[in-house]
């Protein structure tokens, strides 16, 4: 049960850093506002935008 | 002393010129050299109670020649 | 929803407008340049949609930001246009009214900073304004929030309660009012245009509007097309400026009131007496930098640093570890836990007050309007390099971000010269890089970390502009660069804006340590911990180990005596951050502390520089490789940058390493 646990929540760090590499490679290939770590107001609002269309 | 009147946009680039212009200068403006930079710099003039760095070659080709 | 997009010449403090009437923070910065692309925001508690465009100071774009314009307005027409303008240089600033006014949408214009135009003994007749240029006219201070509620009143109401204008008239000389009415009306007739946008097409097409010309040669608008040689033949541009500007002369004249006359802006010309002084700019602008680099190590950020570092290694680890070893984690959970998670990403985000101030200080430059002032005093060197003391802004915006740095490029007008820029941008030392300047620093340059990371931060510089005139040389770039910088005048910062912007800047930093700097950890972890025979407790049998000790000899020219720094400089490409919280992880320490006895034990001071040297110019990060590659339209430049990236800093470490063994 223990063991479980513990290997449950290696796998979620684990997975969550590999997901967060995977994300990072992705954002870089837009480049652009997508690469940029600054979240300024005006890309948020464009966020906003753009699901709003969808 | 460091009064000058502008005299012709002759021999500029086509940009430059548009830039001026839409900065508000044109042929007999009033320009005040505020500052030249050592070595051929720029230098800082003062047209309409607004100042602009603008380069030497420029300031000369503006002024026709005569700088002080 | 109605749309009000935000147009006016730079540095008018659209983008403070822009803040103050959508009740969100966009960037701001007190030099020309700011908004590189369109921005987007909604007044609240309304249905109107406020667009910010770049500034511009005319429809005729030159560089790519102020095409973002006139693409703007070819294809889109906003319900309301609000031309924010500079009250005090109002001449210039009406060139690009009477453009804007002439294509007919409804305009409002704001005199804006009209504090400034008071404090210097004049005002204007707002009703001789309105009825000389056919649009209402209003004053404000964006910065003090003057005149914004009129301004929101104005702009917060229905489509269909908008007053339209009729596109301004001018009286034109007879040939050229001739040429437009006819191509007007041929466009009107053979290409179904809509008469006013016809007239306004026709006055731009004529005006040599690169933009507008490509698009009627996209839309194949014949009337235009076929008349191009005589237009230009008969130099009618010229005269449109003219007119223009003559007709801006009359209606200022009549519509100028002098109050008593004050004394004239004394701050800004004592403050540039000074600041832009021939001789002393140049050690002025270094020893602004120096002023920062102290603030930011020695006098603020490092010992709060040093104070949440204690904390951190201290009681949160213990702790933690505690608090694991009771629930029954796993030993391999409890490291993964604590000498990964808390020692790596904490290790990172315990360098957030040097970040913060360093930041802080930018934010202050920015505002208060000294970057321009720095762009004129570096003239002349960048003069020599074959630059444009512009080219240096974009570079300062690199010292956050590298990837901010390279959108900035846009603002440089000559194709050529921005690739340039934007190639050299990678060696700008950005705010990732500084936890790893910090922690060498503080282990074996106690007394001069202000010193050695201004050398870093100039020696980047020198780097970009070497590379720039070789650049120069090998693409053979001819075109004249144009180097025309308005000097705003000064503002005193205003806190909130300073703070915004620290924080805007700042905030990146946070997030990437749950993110990308979590991550790069965790993978450093997982290298650190198995190896080829699987788990490993001991770590020199990691593959982390195996893959820095076969590149050991490679390094090893450089000064570099052991594996742990490589594997780290190898996950350092997720992030730069990530270098230093593997560092940690790697040397297997959980505080600051015993990480820089361990690098003051493993580093001379110079093998230490060398590396920093190399930390500094190798490979771009992930996010700045993109932006290469989509600023610049092609991988191939992206990876011509990691390449040159790495021959580069490999070469200067190894010089510096190799000389200065000589010389010790």
């Amino acid at each position: 049960m223990g063991l479980l646990v513990n290997i449950i929540i290696i796998a979620v760090i684990i997975g969550f850093a590999g997901y967060q590499i995977y994300r990072a490679v992705k954002r870089s290939k837009q480049g652009k506002c997508a690469a940029c770590d600054y979240d300024c107001e005006a890309k948020k609002l464009l966020n906003k935008s753009k699901k709003h269309a969808l | 002393m460091n009064h000058f009147m502008i005299k012709q946009f002759n021999g500029l680039d086509a940009a430059t010129t548009q830039r001026l212009h839409s900065l508000g200068l044109q042929v007999g403006s009033d320009l005040q050299a505020v500052r030249f930079y050592p070595f051929h710099g720029p230098v800082i003039i003062q047209v309409d109670h607004q100042r602009i760095g603008i380069r030497y070659r420029v300031f000369k080709q503006l002024t026709g020649g005569e700088a002080s | 929803m109605t749309t009000v997009a935000l147009l006016g010449n730079p540095n008018t403090g659209k983008t403070t407008l822009f803040n103050e009437l959508t009740d969100k923070y966009a960037y701001v910065g007190n030099w020309t340049g700011v908004t590189v692309e369109k921005k987007v925001g909604q007044i609240r508690h309304s249905h109107t949609q406020v667009i910010d465009l770049p500034g511009v100071y005319s429809l005729s774009p030159i560089t790519k930001d102020e095409s973002v314009v006139t693409n703007y307005l070819l294809q889109s027409s906003p319900d309301l246009i609000l031309n924010v303008t500079n009250a005090s240089q109002l001449k210039r600033n009406l060139l690009l009214s009477v453009e804007v006014l002439e294509l007919g949408v409804p305009v409002i214009i704001t005199l804006n900073m009209i504090d400034d135009l008071k404090r210097s003994g004049y005002s204007y007749n707002l009703k001789t304004l309105s009825h000389e240029l056919g649009c209402p006219v209003r004053t404000s201070n964006a910065r003090n929030k003057e005149g914004l509620a009129q301004l929101k009143a104005d702009l917060v109401c229905e489509q269909a309660d908008i007053k339209p204008n009729a596109p301004l008239q001018l009286n034109y000389p007879m040939m050229v009012t001739q040429a437009i009415r006819q191509a007007a009306t041929a466009l009107t007739q053979k290409n179904q245009v809509e008469p006013k946008f016809a007239r306004w097409l026709a006055i731009q097409y004529i005006n040599n509007n690169k933009v507008v010309r490509k698009y009627a040669v996209k839309h194949q608008l014949k009337p235009l097309l076929s008349q191009k040689a005589y237009y230009d033949a008969q130099k009618f541009a010229d005269e449109i400026f003219e007119t223009r500007l003559s007709f801006i002369e009359a209606t200022l004249a009549a519509a100028t009131e002098q109050l008593q006359s004050t004394k004239h802006v004394v701050l800004t010309s004592k403050i540039d007496k000074l600041v832009t002084h021939p001789v002393f700019g140049l050690p002025i602008f270094v020893g602004i930098f120096y002023f920062m680099f102290k603030l930011s190590f020695d006098w603020v950020g490092t010992p709060v640093s040093t104070q949440l570092d204690k904390l951190l290694s201290g009681p949160i680890s213990t702790w933690a570890n505690q608090f694991l070893t009771q629930v029954g984690a796993l030993p391999m959970l409890r490291s993964l836990i604590v000498n990964g998670l808390i020692a790596g990403v904490g290790g990172v985000l315990v360098f957030i007050p040097q970040i913060f101030v360093l930041f802080a200080c930018i934010s202050i430059l920015e505002d208060s309007g000294y970057m321009a002032r720095a762009a004129l005093v570096t003239d002349r060197i960048m003069e020599l390099i074959g630059l444009n003391g512009k080219a240096f802004i974009p570079l300062i915006i690199g010292f956050g971000c590298n990837v901010t740095g390279i959108m900035a490029a846009r603002t440089i007008e000559q194709p050529k010269e921005r690739l340039i820029t934007t190639l050299i941008s990678p060696f700008m030392s950005c705010s990732a890089r500084l936890p790893i300047y910090s922690l060498f620093v503080a282990a074996l340059f106690p007394r001069h970390q202000a010193l050695i990371v201004l050398s870093l931060y100039f020696l980047g510089i020198v780097v970009a502009l070497l590379m720039a005139k070789v650049y120069h040389v090998i693409f053979k770039a001819k075109e004249h660069s144009i180097f025309i910088v308005e000097l705003p005048q000064y503002h005193i910062p205003r806190l909130d804006i300073v703070w915004h912007g620290t924080w805007d800047k700042g905030k990146g930093f946070i997030k990437k340590a749950g993110t990308i700097i979590f991550a790069g950890t965790v993978l450093i972890w997982l290298l650190s911990n198995f190896g080829v025979h699987g788990y490993v407790t001991q770590i020199d049998q990691s593959f982390a180990a195996d893959m820095g000790q076969i590149l050991l000899p490679v390094f090893k020219p450089i000064g570099i005596a052991t594996w742990q720094p490589i594997s780290a400089l190898l996950t350092g490409v997720l992030a730069k951050e990530v270098i230093s919280s593997s560092m940690m992880v790697l040397f297997h320490t959980s505080n600051q502390g015993a990480l820089i006895a361990m690098i003051g034990g493993s580093f001379t001071a110079l093998s230490a520089y060398a590396l920093l040297v190399f930390i500094l110019l190798y490979i771009p990060c992930f996010a700045t490789i993109g932006t290469i590659k989509s600023e610049t339209g092609s991988a191939k430049w992206a990876a011509y940058s990691v390449v040159s990236g790495l021959v580069i800093s490999y070469t200067l470490a190894f010089l510096i390493f190799q000389v200065g063994s000589l010389l010790m």
